[in-house]
């Protein structure tokens, strides 16, 4: 019967219309607010299509309050409802952590693997600090992530995804009169230098893995630099360059080393900084930049060094080891003192034996001149290594044979300043320039071995002095008694 | 009087290598005793080591812009006369690795040769390593004499 | 052709009368028996105050009191000025064996019970230069105003602040005000070289008068007929040799076991461990240590000060209180006291000494 299969296919297809038609109501039904502000086309809305909380079926009610099913604006945005308009400063991260660091929530609910804690780093954190209205924190969950679009952290479009961090935090911190309103002495050069670097050039042609601003600074508990707890303060940078740099397998492909914090850690300038706490040694940021992070170039060493090591710099540049150094293309400072496992230097370091680096250019055949200079400097150091050793010696026994010796021990400063500036004075790699220092301590030596000789000499002529003394009085005693004796004897007899 | 020959004799000879002994062992005596006195008498040549001040010369013996190293006590001090011809003195042991620090005339700071420490003309560390400024010493001019006294 | 000194005696003579005291001085006999020994600790302490006065008035060429110059002045004096080491260390040395001969002296007399009638006045003024001998002690170990006086100096003048009532004053006469400071300094400075002296002067004249005029007292039980040699030459001789060989003994200990100087004082430092005064000072020291902090309601160290105060003013006063001996009775009850006082004394010193 065509009529009769016509309306029960009418009927099933009115069910299916209708069905749909109340599904999709449903939903709408379910989020009046976006079926309104879709309709009014607003820019909120038309974001948060793409947004992650969209897809987690959460409604604008969820973040602004209300009442989502209610078609009437008066009875939606009711604020007895719960409706709180669009938040504001501290409001901001107080609607975000509502569930954001809800573990009933979060896991129970959505079952996240995101930590919960960021709302409490950021009000702990620089960023979470007072802003200059007075009236809120410096930033919020907002500023970074966006408000209606916000994405997923590897979603390459999200403001957050790692090529893109670096835009978003130049946003304010790129932004002269916004920094300026801070301290006009902030820096605002860091975006512009992180592009130039390693880092940055490698972010740019879409290297995930390389740095970007959250790895060394953190993301939401970030800290001012001059912060003892913060990442980048200079005891805990190289902690923070290593979580990448030591990492082998996380650095294969980029054909550089992972050892360098090992060698670092080892090195004077790692148990300076890291052991000893003295902030004066470098981290990986003194020698490498920290934005614009690159490996000095090896003619620029020396300078790099040189920023603090300024006498050793100046000598070298003016030695003819600058230029054999550079025709041979031979970073400077580093390769007789290493770059990051640099030990101590000790005298073992200059001269022809074994240990030494000067013969591994310096040949006895081959470069007589630079063998003889090296042998012979490390001879007179060496010299004036013993010397003062000899010196403190005796001066040591004559202090503790009691003898007043404060003079010469004023005079083995000036041995002990000797024995420095030779050290520095090695790197003119001239032998005359050097005999000079080392000879001024040599005679300072001379003369204090002489001091502690007579006051050991005294000492001994104490002690004979003593016992001439002792004979003398000896002798008296023994003939006094003898008198005594032949007095009483000569009364015993006269009375008898 | 009889010299009477025999035992009796013999007792004389012992008597009087007695009295000698006792008169030579009297004079030792008095000898080991008195000569570290008398010794101790005669003032030795070096002076007395002043420590609450120091006189260093005269006013025209120092050069405008010029310094000098003084003993004070068992340290050293760095007297500078700057170019207007005002004094000041500083301890002359770097805070950093106790070198003696010198007046670099030309680049008109207090420089230690060891590591390039560098020191303005108040004392205060201005470059290098040193950690901490130089004590400052005071300088008194009586007449024409120049003395340095304790720290202010 | 008559010798060069009977000519000087000559001359004097005729112009003073030293007859009758040459006789008089020739009569003089010292008694010898079992204890006859002790006689000459007298005289060794005399002579060891000689040696103090001599050397003091040597180093008192070179000494700058103050506290800017104290220590550096006897720096100088024991590095620069010739055998300054040795005059300083003979100094310091002596000045320790005279206290240790002062108290060996004043202990025999005390159990030979010498200080009876007629020789209580010697034996009052004599415990009187025992007490400034120690005061000399407490008050040279300052001069040098080296760390270690600095803070015995401290301690030492704490303890006397204790004393109830007059204590702080006494506290701050001693100190020259609240602390010890370059006031301090002064003031012991005075105390050694111009009040100690003149009132130890005046005592000693006393005591070696009276002994001149008494005579050597004899033990109770010597009896009457007792062997006796006489002053002049025998025991004045025996006495020059002792004499000899305590100053060889001094010299010794000076060169083989110098004194230190140590550091100079600083006030601000803190006191370094195990602060300790000086041996004769060391046994009430450790005593007060072992006192608990308090007994019923009076402050441990109070009852230790004053119970050390009223021992030394009955011993000092003994001489009146001893009814035994002023029967002619042996006072044993006075000898087992004198027994316990001395191995009190010694054992507290060398446990002070070893802790």
């Amino acid at each position: 019967m065509a009529v009769v299969r016509h309306r029960s296919l009418q009927f099933v297809l009115w069910v299916i219309v209708a069905s749909i038609a109340a599904l999709t109501s449903s939903v709408s039904a379910q989020d009046q607010c976006r079926a309104c502000h879709e309709a009014l086309g607003d820019a909120p809305s038309t974001l948060f299509k793409n947004d992650i909380h969209a897809g987690m079926g959460l409604s604008c009610a969820d973040c602004h309050g209300g009442n989502p099913k209610t078609e009437d604006m008066e009875a939606a945005m009711n604020k007895a409802a719960g409706y709180i308009g669009v938040p504001k400063g501290d409001g901001i991260v107080k609607a975000c952590a509502r569930c954001h660091s809800s573990a009933p929530i979060m896991v129970k609910k959505f079952n996240s693997l995101l930590p919960l804690n960021q709302a409490e780093l950021l009000s702990t954190s620089v960023h979470g600090t007072l802003s200059t209205t007075g009236k809120e924190a410096i930033a919020a969950c907002t500023n970074c992530h966006g408000a209606h679009g916000i994405l997923k952290k590897v979603d390459p479009a999200s403001s957050v995804n790692a090529l893109n961090l670096p835009k978003t935090c130049a946003k304010c911190h790129s932004d002269a009169r916004y920094m300026r309103t801070y301290s006009p002495a902030l820096p605002i050069d860091q975006y512009d230098k992180y592009r130039m670097s390693v880092h940055g050039k490698r972010n740019i042609s879409g290297d995930s893995k390389a740095a970007e601003c959250a790895n060394c600074h953190g993301s939401h508990g970030i800290l001012s630099a001059k912060d003892v707890r913060s990442s980048v303060y200079p005891t805990n940078i190289p902690a923070t360059c290593g979580v990448c740099h030591s990492d082998a397998q996380y650095m294969r492909g980029y054909g550089i080393p992972s050892d360098q914090l090992e060698k670092f850690t080892r090195s004077v300038h790692g148990v300076a900084l890291l052991q000893k706490k003295d902030l004066g040694a470098p981290a990986c940021n003194k020698c490498h930049g920290n934005h614009g992070a690159t490996p000095p170039g090896v003619e620029s060493i020396s300078k790099v060094c040189g920023t603090c090591h300024a006498l050793n710099a100046d000598l070298f540049s003016k030695s003819p080891h600058k230029k054999a150094f550079d025709q041979k293309n031979l970073p400077e400072c580093e390769t007789c003192h290493g770059n990051h496992d640099i030990i101590v230097a000790t005298n073992k370091l200059l001269g022809v034996t074994q240990d030494a680096v000067c013969s591994r250019c310096h040949g006895e055949s081959q470069n007589p001149k630079g063998y003889a200079a090296a042998k012979g400097m490390r001879a007179l150091i060496d010299t004036l290594e013993s010397q003062e050793q000899a010196a403190i010696a005796l001066v040591a026994e004559a202090e503790q044979k009691g003898m007043e010796i404060s003079e010469a021990k004023f005079k083995l400063r000036d041995a002990h300043q000797a024995r420095l500036e030779s050290r520095t004075m090695v790197h003119s790699f001239n032998e005359e320039r050097f005999k000079e220092v080392v000879d001024k301590g040599l005679g300072v030596t001379a003369v204090v071995r002489e001091e502690a000789t007579a006051a050991l000499d005294e000492y001994i002529y104490r002690r004979l002095g003593l016992g001439l003394a002792t004979l003398a009085i000896t002798i008296l005693v023994v003939s006094l008694y003898l008198y005594i004796r032949k007095i009483e004897r000569r009364q015993a007899t006269g009375a008898k | 009087m009889v010299n009477e020959a025999g035992p009796a004799g013999q007792k004389e000879n012992r008597r009087d290598f007695l009295k000698y002994f006792l008169g030579g062992g009297l004079v030792a005596w008095l000898g080991a005793v008195l000569y570290p006195i008398v010794a101790f008498l005669i003032p030795p040549k070096e002076g007395e080591v002043e420590v609450t001040s120091v006189k260093v010369g005269k006013v025209g013996e120092v050069e405008k812009d010029s310094g000098t190293i003084v003993r004070f006590g068992n340290k050293p001090v760095i007297l500078i006369r700057n170019p207007s011809g005002e004094f000041v003195a500083f301890s002359a042991t770097c805070t950093h690795l106790d070198c003696t620090v010198q007046y670099r005339k030309d680049l008109g700071v207090i420089w230690c040769a060891c590591h390039n420490g560098q020191y303005d003309l108040m004392g205060q560390n201005i470059a290098g390593p040193p950690p901490r400024p130089l004590d400052e010493y005071r300088v008194i001019i009586q007449g024409e004499d120049v003395l340095i006294s304790k720290k202010v | 052709m008559t010798p060069l000194w009977k000519r000087l005696y000559d001359w004097v003579d005729e112009r003073v009368e030293l007859g009758g005291l040459v006789e008089y001085m020739g009569k003089k006999y010292v008694p010898v028996h079992s204890h006859s020994v002790w006689y000459y600790f007298g005289g060794v302490s005399l002579f060891l105050f000689i040696i103090q006065v001599t050397t003091g008035i040597l180093l008192l060429l070179y000494y700058k009191s103050g506290e800017e110059l104290a220590f550096e002045s006897v720096q100088f004096i024991t590095s620069k000025v010739r055998f300054g080491w040795l005059i300083r260390s003979v100094h310091s040395w002596a000045a320790n064996l005279f206290i240790l001969a002062a108290f060996i002296h004043m202990f025999s007399v005390y159990f030979t019970r010498a200080y009876r009638k007629p020789r209580e006045i010697t034996w009052i003024t004599g415990m009187l230069m025992f007490f400034l001998a120690l005061f000399f002690g407490f008050s040279g170990y300052l001069l040098p105003w080296n760390e270690l006086a600095f803070f015995a100096t401290k301690v030492g003048t704490d303890i006397a602040g204790v004393i109830p009532v007059v204590g702080k004053s006494v506290m701050i006469f001693l100190r020259g005000g609240e602390d010890v400071t370059g006031a301090t300094l002064s003031r012991m400075f005075g105390f050694h070289i111009a009040i100690l002296p003149g009132l130890f002067t005046v005592c000693l004249g006393i005591h070696l008068l009276l002994v001149q005029r008494q005579g050597m007292s004899e033990p109770e039980e010597s009896g009457h007929d007792v062997k006796t040699m006489p002053f002049f030459p025998n025991f004045l001789l025996r006495d020059l040799l002792l004499w000899l060989i305590v100053l060889n003994v001094v010299a010794i200990l000076a060169v083989l076991f110098p004194w230190e100087l140590g550091q100079k004082a600083d006030a601000f430092a803190p006191a370094p461990a195990g602060i300790k005064p000086e041996w004769y000072f060391l046994f009430m020291f450790q005593t007060l240590k072992y006192i608990p902090a308090k007994i019923l309601f009076i402050d441990g160290e109070v009852l230790g000060i004053l119970v050390f105060s009223a021992a030394g003013l009955l011993w000092t006063l003994v001489p009146f209180w001893d009814r035994e001996t002023k029967r002619g009775r042996r006072a044993r009850f006075l000898t087992y006291v004198g027994i316990v006082a001395v191995v009190f004394i010694i054992s507290l010193t060398i446990v002070g000494w070893l802790s």
